[in-house]
């Protein structure tokens, strides 16, 4: 099992707090593309197969998050969650971004923004697309 | 990492994307990150740690606006 029994209790409780149903889309690349990680020590680690454990794992703790997976043939920015409609998090969901994965369903099942007053009226003022990327690593 | 969720979650103009560092080592190298979280704004290297959601917020409007 991917998830220990306190890990499952804890993110079952997290998503206990939707208020709303959220898709989660997962996309695999080719199975024979194994990446060393530093963060695991140097190993080979095939991350389909990670990523594929982990965000069934969560996903099947909440009847209000429904999980589709996307197999390419070809090589790409795989693996790639994409929860709701626009947040995207490519590599595995593991170590300390098992966090970002749990609690990025849990704002996407929100029914309003988590965000503070001052920070949504600055953000309706934009007139322009913006693009965030944050780099992360497991640990 | 949720502060930019939060961001795309509240703005239809913002969209966010986590990148594992280690397995995407090229772009990481290419947006000269070097200690993370790293925060890139339309594709330009903008600043790395945690800040406040505020701090955040003016950050990234600051850098598209750049």
């Amino acid at each position: 099992m991917t998830l220990g029994e306190r890990e499952q209790d804890a993110i079952r409780a997290v998503l206990d707090g939707l208020e709303r149903e959220v898709d989660v889309k997962l996309e695999l690349g080719p199975t024979a593309t194994p990446v060393t990680l530093l963060a695991a020590g140097g190993r080979e680690i095939d991350s389909n197969a990670v990523a594929r454990d982990i965000v069934e794992a969560v996903c099947a703790l909440s009847d209000r998050v429904s999980l589709s997976i996307i197999e390419h043939d070809e090589p790409g920015p795989w693996p790639r969650t994409t929860i709701g409609t626009g947040l995207e998090y490519l590599g595995m969901p593991a170590g300390y971004e098992l966090t970002t994965l749990v609690h990025g369903i849990l704002e996407a099942g929100r029914a309003a923004p988590g965000l503070g007053d001052a920070s949504l009226e600055r953000l309706a003022a934009i007139d322009q697309d913006v693009a965030i990327d944050v780099y992360v690593t497991p640990t | 990492m949720l502060l930019a969720y939060k961001l795309a979650l509240a703005s239809p103009r913002v969209t966010a994307r986590g990148i594992e560092a280690s397995e995407f080592a090229v772009d990481a190298d290419r947006h000269g990150v070097q200690a993370v979280p790293a925060i890139v704004v339309d594709d330009r290297y903008a600043w790395a740690g945690a800040v406040p959601e505020a701090v955040f917020v003016e950050r990234v409007l600051a850098a598209a606006a750049g």
